[in-house]
């Protein structure tokens, strides 16, 4: 029983990356612009989509999807971007229902395009098994995990040491401020939403090789997205990282406990239960309101 | 009616309010004042309910508030100004009012609406459009009528006074003279203007750091020595 | 100058007046003269769901200051909890409808702890509730049938000799139900607490500062939509007589509703109810033609389309372009 929990653990814990990828996604989108793209998960859905057809369409490998994905997923995020900056009252709110629309475009182009049916990788390679110890996973669950630590590594330095990590601070704690000083805002906002694509993009990629897809699953992304970044509270890539895999890990232990109909509900359970309980996330700011 | 008793107000490592003690009585005109980051507009947060005091204990008649959320404290007769004026946009003067009165103390009465209109100078603007359509010294007016029109006990107000001009300020004093005579409210009121503070208050508080310095007479007060520093800065 | 604005406002009044009669007249007279064509009866009684979901989300949206993702939830609640009721319990259909409503409201009671987040917060911890019930009655077999559903729900029963489970009874059924609803929200729209609500939307400080008690007036806001769109959600059910997971907690129920109330202008009351015909009727009768498996990516569109170009509604820009002429129309507070 407990090599069983054990397993799940470890499942969780790869999982997590990829996971965490997107919720990064959406945070960054939302430090530097103050929006919600709730067309996140239907990007990183897109992206599985070019995997699936690059692996059945080409007969390649879905790693070597990347690229195609990294353009097609950028160049819509940008359009996202373009869009949303054509909002010009009640940002926040009409932001909300403009994704909204974006993500229901989205997932009903991929319905047209590839249909209702479930996918997922055919490719041996991505599917052979890869034991570390006592642990067994799917080489393309441990692949895509170190990738996506790779890849937050390389984030987290980005936005620290890099021009556009403080761009991003200035703009969201000041926008004028940060006007006055040089930085162009807009150009930061895009630049916000194509670092969300790269992400998506490998987090798309990632998914098809060692889940399913379906065009319905775009919006189950964005939620889970979401609710990791409830989990981590604001403003911190660790904490991320930590919130994605604990709900890799409570999935995979209500999958192998309970059973794989419920492994939705353990998201939400995590969910209400930290909003309950920790209203301002596990690595949140405390407010101080009266 | 109002007791603050060693008041303390913390955000993470700044000390915005240190164990600030004070008493206003229900006849009582106070006047506090302070350099700018004081901590006048946290004590009254503290006060009205926005913040939470990280210590000591604050009564209102008798009872202990620290605990009441926000609208339990207005429905007690605390009423508040805000520095910069937040009247409900998209009601009339007289809306903003009625939402006033008819929440703080259950009833709408006319009357009382119109008494504090004519007291404020708003009755002509009173069923215009918006509030949002005001110019500032009415705003101004506007928030000073909001909160008689909770028939308060304690009156906060928050620099009614900032950013008006002469004539403004001028008949905003007259007003302000005339407040605790004609709704027996107690005062309390931030102003940075000395000779204004002197020709309203009973009393005078001073804030430096968060901390109360000085505390008596306005003239005795601000002779102090000590006061004099908190302003020129030392 | 003030006596223009008296003029306005009156002028305005008599012609909102006007078109209220115009649009009740419609409303009644028109399925009157289609009672025979059952095709047309059936698009106008899904068209008045929608209208019913839209009107409550629009409620929501306007008082509460709350954007909601997940009234799907309400809609699939309440569409249960009566059937069930009906079903194992033997309530009688007009009952459990409004039991119907209860139910849902007993469902937003669990949403209330997300009041205090934010829009896009709060936004989405609804979609994420909406998800959680639509896994409830997926796998709670006993009680709601599984996946697969529950079928032969009770319909709707003869009342006064009217058959109410006929398409033209059961249109006048829910059009019952949307006026008593539009009236419900008129009627708070106009009173202290609806001027308190409106007032909550730029400064909730300011509000609870004058003594509203801003938390219990959204969460009876969020209650009060639940119910009106559970109740909404149980008429559907024994109108269809089937139910399961997948459609009751469809996220048509969502995506139709909100792109009504914004085509309609979600500010006004009539606005959700034109819109949901208009828009329902466009879907099922243009975009089904065009797209038929995609037919709600056109809805995407359009929504995009809205908030981009006319956030406040297409029906709403439409009146003003033909009122610009002599109307200076600034309300205050209508």
């Amino acid at each position: 029983m407990s090599e069983l929990i054990l397993q799940a653990l470890y499942s969780g814990l790869l999982q997590g990356g990829s996971y965490a990828l997107i919720a990064l996604g959406l945070a960054l989108v939302f430090g530097a612009m103050r929006v919600i793209n709730l067309a996140q998960g239907e990007l990183v859905l897109l992206s599985a989509y070019i995997a699936y057809s690059v692996e059945s369409g080409l007969g390649l490998n879905p790693v070597l999807a990347i690229p195609i994905a990294l353009v097609v997923v950028c160049l819509t995020s940008a359009l996202v971007y373009f869009v949303v900056g054509r909002i010009k009252k009640d940002r926040e709110i009409n932001s909300l229902i403009l994704t909204y629309g974006i993500g229901v475009i989205l997932t009903n182009g991929m319905l047209l395009v590839w249909k209702a049916d479930i996918r997922s990788t055919s490719s041996e390679w991505m599917q052979e098994a890869f034991v570390l110890g006592p642990f067994y996973s799917m080489r393309s669950e441990v692949l895509f995990f170190g990738v996506s630590l790779l890849m937050m590594a390389g984030l987290w330095w980005w936005l620290s040491r890099s021009w556009y990590g403080r761009a991003v601070r200035a703009v969201s704690s000041n926008r004028d401020a940060a006007k006055l000083m040089g930085i162009n805002p807009g150009y930061t906002e895009l630049v916000s939403f194509i670092v969300a694509g790269i992400l998506a993009a490998f987090a798309g990629v990632a998914l098809f090789s060692y889940g399913v897809i379906s065009p319905a699953y775009g919006g189950v992304l964005t939620v889970k997205a979401f609710i990791i970044t409830v989990l981590a509270g604001v403003g911190s890539i660790p904490g991320v990282l930590i919130g994605a895999v604990l709900l890799g890990v409570a999935e995979a232990l209500t999958v192998t406990l309970a059973s794989s109909a419920l492994q939705e509900l353990a998201g939400m359970g995590l969910f209400l239960l930290v909003l309950f309980i920790m209203p301002n996330g596990l690595f949140g700011v405390r407010g101080r309101r009266g | 009616m109002l007791q603050l008793d060693k008041v303390s107000v913390r955000f993470g490592g700044l000390t915005a309010v240190n164990e600030v003690s004070l008493e206003v009585g229900s006849g009582d005109v106070v006047g506090l004042v302070g350099a700018n980051g004081a901590g006048k507009t946290t004590l009254f947060n503290a006060i009205s309910g926005l913040v939470r005091p990280t210590g000591g204990a604050i009564r209102f008649n008798g009872a202990d508030i620290l605990h009441a959320p926000l609208h339990r404290r207005a429905r007690l007769g605390i009423g508040r100004t805000f520095q910069i004026p937040q009247p409900m946009h998209e009601l009339t003067v007289r809306q903003n009012l009625i939402v006033a009165q008819r929440f703080a103390t259950g009833r709408v009465d006319e009357s009382k609406i119109a008494e504090v209109l004519a007291f404020t100078g708003l009755t002509e603007k009173a069923d215009r459009d918006a509030a949002s359509e005001l110019a500032l010294t009415e705003l101004k007016a506007l928030e000073v009528a909001k909160a008689l029109a909770t028939q308060p006990k304690l009156l906060l107000l928050d620099e009614v006074l900032a950013g008006l001009e002469t004539n403004g300020k001028r008949r905003f004093m007259q007003m302000l003279k005339g407040l605790h005579e004609a709704f027996g409210v107690g005062i309390v009121i931030i102003e940075h203007d000395i000779e204004t503070i002197s020709q309203l208050c009973h009393r005078v508080a001073v804030l430096n750091f968060g901390q109360l310095i000085a505390e008596g007479k306005p003239a005795q007060v601000f002779s102090d020595p000590a006061v004099i520093k908190s302003y020129t800065g030392a | 100058m003030s006596m223009m604005t008296n003029m306005n406002a009156n002028m305005n009044e008599n012609m909102s007046k006007t078109r209220l009669l115009a649009l009740l007249a419609l409303c009644v007279g028109g399925p009157l003269l289609f009672a025979q064509d059952h095709y047309v009866m059936s698009l106008l009684v899904a068209s008045m769901v929608i209208g019913g979901i839209a009107l409550s989300w629009a409620l929501l949206g306007n008082l509460g200051g709350m954007i909601s993702f997940g009234h799907a939830a309400f809609f699939g609640v309440g569409a249960y909890t009566s059937a069930v009721l009906s079903m194992k319990f033997g309530v009688p259909v007009l009952v459990a409808l409004l039991l119907g409503g209860v139910g849902a409201l007993v469902a937003a009671l669990a949403m209330l702890p997300v009041l205090r987040l934010r829009g896009p917060y709060f936004a989405l911890a609804i979609l994420a509730y909406a998800h959680i019930f639509r896994i409830l009655a997926t796998e709670w077999t006993s009680m709601t049938g599984g996946s697969g559903g529950l079928s032969n729900i009770p319909p709707l029963p003869t009342l006064l000799g009217l058959d109410l489970s006929s398409k033209s009874g059961a249109y006048f059924v829910i059009l019952s139900i949307v006026l008593v609803f539009a009236v419900i929200y008129a009627r708070l729209r106009e009173s202290h607490y609806g001027l308190a609500l409106r007032a909550m939307h730029e400064s909730e400080d300011a509000t609870r500062v004058v003594g509203v008690n801003s938390v219990v007036l959204k969460g009876m806001m969020l209650l009060l939509s639940a119910f009106m769109c559970g109740v909404v959600g149980a008429f559907n059910a024994h109108y269809i007589s089937f139910l399961e997971p997948d459609y009751a907690f469809s996220a048509l129920w969502v995506t139709i509703p909100i792109v009504a109330a914004i085509f309609g202008g979600y500010r006004s009351i009539t606005g959700p109810v034109v819109g949901a015909v208009v828009v329902y009727l466009l879907d099922q009768l243009v975009f089904k033609n065009i797209i038929p498996s995609g037919h709600q990516l056109v809805l995407g569109g359009l929504l995009v389309a809205m908030i981009v170009f006319s956030p406040d509604g297409l029906l709403p820009l439409l009146r003003k372009l033909f009122k610009g002429k002599f109307t200076r129309s600034k309300h205050a507070a209508t």
